[in-house]
């Protein structure tokens, strides 16, 4: 489903100079799984994921995703994927309803269909209630929803999760973590980042590990624990980027 | 339960509506919701000329009334030397005259204690008895409305005085009354419309109309792309299957469309005082001013390319922000760069050199003064929509240029 080659991306700060935030990524994902992208905060995460979506172009390197390249074919890149992180928010000022008929409509779904998939969808995560009022006035929660409603109306065969539970409380966390759980149960294929240890152990068939813009490491769960000689998965984690407490 | 992928809408699906329109009907629905867009693109417009008009009216009146009333205290310097003269002047209504020394009068004027003075010769008598011309003197204080109005009164009364004095001598002499006057002047002023009134007004108004126009977009322009950085809501469109042109142009369109509002809604605010009939704006009928329909045409027409122009000059700012606030600096300058051309086109008469029919703000002042004073320059017109087109689309090439730097774009 997702192949880079030699994936960089670099930044031209004023401070700091060149920085190189991805630095000859090259990995694979299959179809129907749930990948994580784990790191530290500035390991170079969102700058994958954003080069992926083509929001970003990469400075070097190739990537296919769902079977087009992201540096000539990024129209259809993003038609056939679902793109959420914890920094994007919906419109206040329209309902869900009206967000998902935007998106719908930029999606190139006729009105009937957009109808249709927004029920599927309001009935999928339990949004009927607050459909109708306007996103300004939703808990954050019920924002989070309209994201993820948002994200899957077109049901990209694809999802990309940039750290979907920063700045979330509990309850909020819960219903992406239940959302992605769904996602793996409906044999979709997700692309998840994160810091979090637990939320990847829970949920991820195949994990890779970035460090300071490279690819550390990559496997399953199992895969990376034998790697690292066993352990917590935190302590796994901290030998993979070779940051392992001492003493 | 989710479903797993049905049919992906096709990217040749979506073209069935252009992703720029479906972007510009959203920002356009959606800026209408904020009260924000309702006051400064609805009712300020609206309200603005004809408010502007009526406390201008009101105060005119007012204060013209309350000149006329007024008994204005005069000086009169060496009124002892010449009692033939004063006879002569009598005592004229609204001015009370009051006896000064010649090197006291400067002062009372100064302190407003007098309004002006008349200056008589001290051989006033000699020269009035020998019918030679008697020089009088009229001191006022140029700066001072009150002191302009008590000068003219003098001159008034000295004037009929004078009238007077060659009356008796003609029919002492058995001369006819209009002996002395060879030629009777009357003027005919022709109706264009310019009246001094206009011509104020039509000053004014142009900067008006640019303000109005330029401030309608402001909070859309600062919503559309600034705050959608900020709100974290930009990311999400930039991942859709819409194209950074189209995003940037169906914007772009909402903005221009929203200054496109404003002006309109100043135009048919401006004709208010003009086509309403209201006791109000008398005044303005009366003072000669006159909007014709070609006149509201043409400001309508100009108004065009400079919402254009302005939407992408606000678009510009909005995207190089980082969020709302850093755009509102930015547009602390930019508002001065409105201003100045726009103020410039009060002082600049409407029949302008062609040169200035390029420089972008000016040139469309000057054809809204034009069309309200009915002297409009079908040259200037077409050299003033070609340049302000010109920067128009300048500023759209900016504007998605900038869209393109995602080290601008995504900076926040």
């Amino acid at each position: 489903m997702i192949t880079t080659q030699d994936l960089t991306k670099t930044f031209t700060d004023r401070k700091r100079g060149a920085v190189q935030a991805v630095d000859g990524v090259s990995l694979a994902c299959q179809a129907s799984e749930v990948f994580g992208v784990l790191g530290p905060n500035g390991a170079g995460k969102t700058t994958l994921l954003r080069m992926l979506g083509t929001i970003l172009q990469p400075t070097s390197g190739t990537a296919q995703v769902a079977g087009y390249d992201i540096g000539t074919q990024g129209q259809q890149v993003r038609a056939n994927i679902g793109y959420l992180s914890g920094t994007t928010a919906p419109y206040d000022r329209l309902t869900p309803r009206e967000m998902l008929a935007y998106f719908g409509a930029l999606y190139g779904m006729g009105s009937a269909l957009v109808a249709d998939r927004t029920r599927e969808v309001f009935d999928d995560l339990d949004m009927h209630e607050f459909a109708d009022r306007r996103c300004e006035r939703l808990s954050t929660g019920q924002r989070q929803r309209v994201n993820i409603a948002r994200a899957v109306l077109h049901r990209p065969p694809l999802l990309f999760l940039d750290e979907p539970t920063a700045g979330l409380d509990v309850l909020a966390s819960r219903t992406v973590m239940r959302f992605i759980r769904k996602c793996r149960d409906a044999g979709r294929t997700v692309v998840f980042s994160t810091h979090i240890m637990s939320e990847v152990e829970g949920i991820c068939d195949r994990i890779a590990v970035i460090h300071r813009g490279r690819l550390a490491a990559m496997g399953s769960l199992g895969e990376l624990r034998e790697r690292a000689g066993g352990g917590s998965f935190e302590q796994v984690f901290l030998r993979l980027i070779g940051e392992e407490e001492t003493g | 339960m989710l479903k797993a992928e049905g049919r992906m809408p096709s990217v040749e699906d979506s073209r069935r509506r252009s992703r720029a329109a479906i972007v510009f009907t959203k920002e356009f629905r959606e800026v209408f919701r904020d009260r924000r867009t309702i006051i400064g693109v609805v009712i300020s417009p609206l309200l603005i000329t004809p408010l502007l008009f009526l406390i201008l009216g009101t105060f005119i009146a007012g204060e013209a009334k309350k000149m006329e009333k007024e008994t204005m205290s005069v000086g009169v310097v060496n009124a002892n030397l010449a009692p033939s003269v004063m006879k002569a002047i009598g005592k004229p209504p609204s001015l009370a005259f009051e006896r000064v020394q010649a090197d006291r009068a400067e002062s009372l004027i100064k302190s407003r204690k007098l309004r002006a003075a008349l200056v008589l010769p001290t051989d006033a008598e000699k020269r009035l008895a020998a019918h030679r011309a008697v020089r009088v003197q009229v001191m006022l204080d140029a700066g001072n409305e009150k002191s302009n109005a008590a000068a003219a009164r003098l001159r008034a009364a000295v004037t009929t005085a004078g009238a007077g004095l060659i009356q008796v001598r003609l029919k002492r002499l058995d001369l006819p009354s209009d002996f002395a006057t060879p030629f009777d002047i009357k003027e005919a002023p022709i109706k264009t419309g310019t009246g001094r009134g206009t011509l104020i007004v039509a000053g004014m108004l142009p900067y008006l109309l640019a303000l109005s126009c330029f401030s309608s977009g402001i909070y859309a322009a600062n919503d559309t792309v600034a705050g959608e950085k900020e709100r974290g809501t930009l990311e999400t469109l930039l991942v859709s299957p819409a194209s950074r042109r189209e995003i940037v142009l169906g914007k772009f369109l909402a903005v221009a469309a929203l200054c496109c509002v404003g002006s309109v809604l100043s135009v048919v605010g401006m004709s208010i005082p003009f086509f309403s009939g209201l006791k109000a704006f008398d005044w303005i009928a009366r003072g000669g001013m006159h909007l014709t329909a070609a006149g509201i045409g043409v400001t309508l027409l100009m108004q065009i390319p400079l919402a254009v122009l302005f939407a992408g000059m606000l678009m510009i700012v909005s995207t190089f922000a980082r969020n709302q606030k850093e755009a509102q600096t930015y547009l602390g300058p930019m508002m001065i760069a409105i201003i100045v051309p726009a103020m410039m086109s009060m002082v600049m008469g409407a029949e302008a050199p062609r040169a200035m029919a390029a420089v972008p703000v000016l040139n469309a002042s000057l054809i809204i003064k034009q069309a309200l004073t009915g002297s409009t320059d079908p040259a200037f017109l077409v050299l003033a929509l070609a340049a302000s087109v010109l920067y128009a689309g300048i500023a759209v090439a900016i504007c998605t240029r900038l869209f393109d730097r995602e080290n601008v774009l995504l900076r926040t």
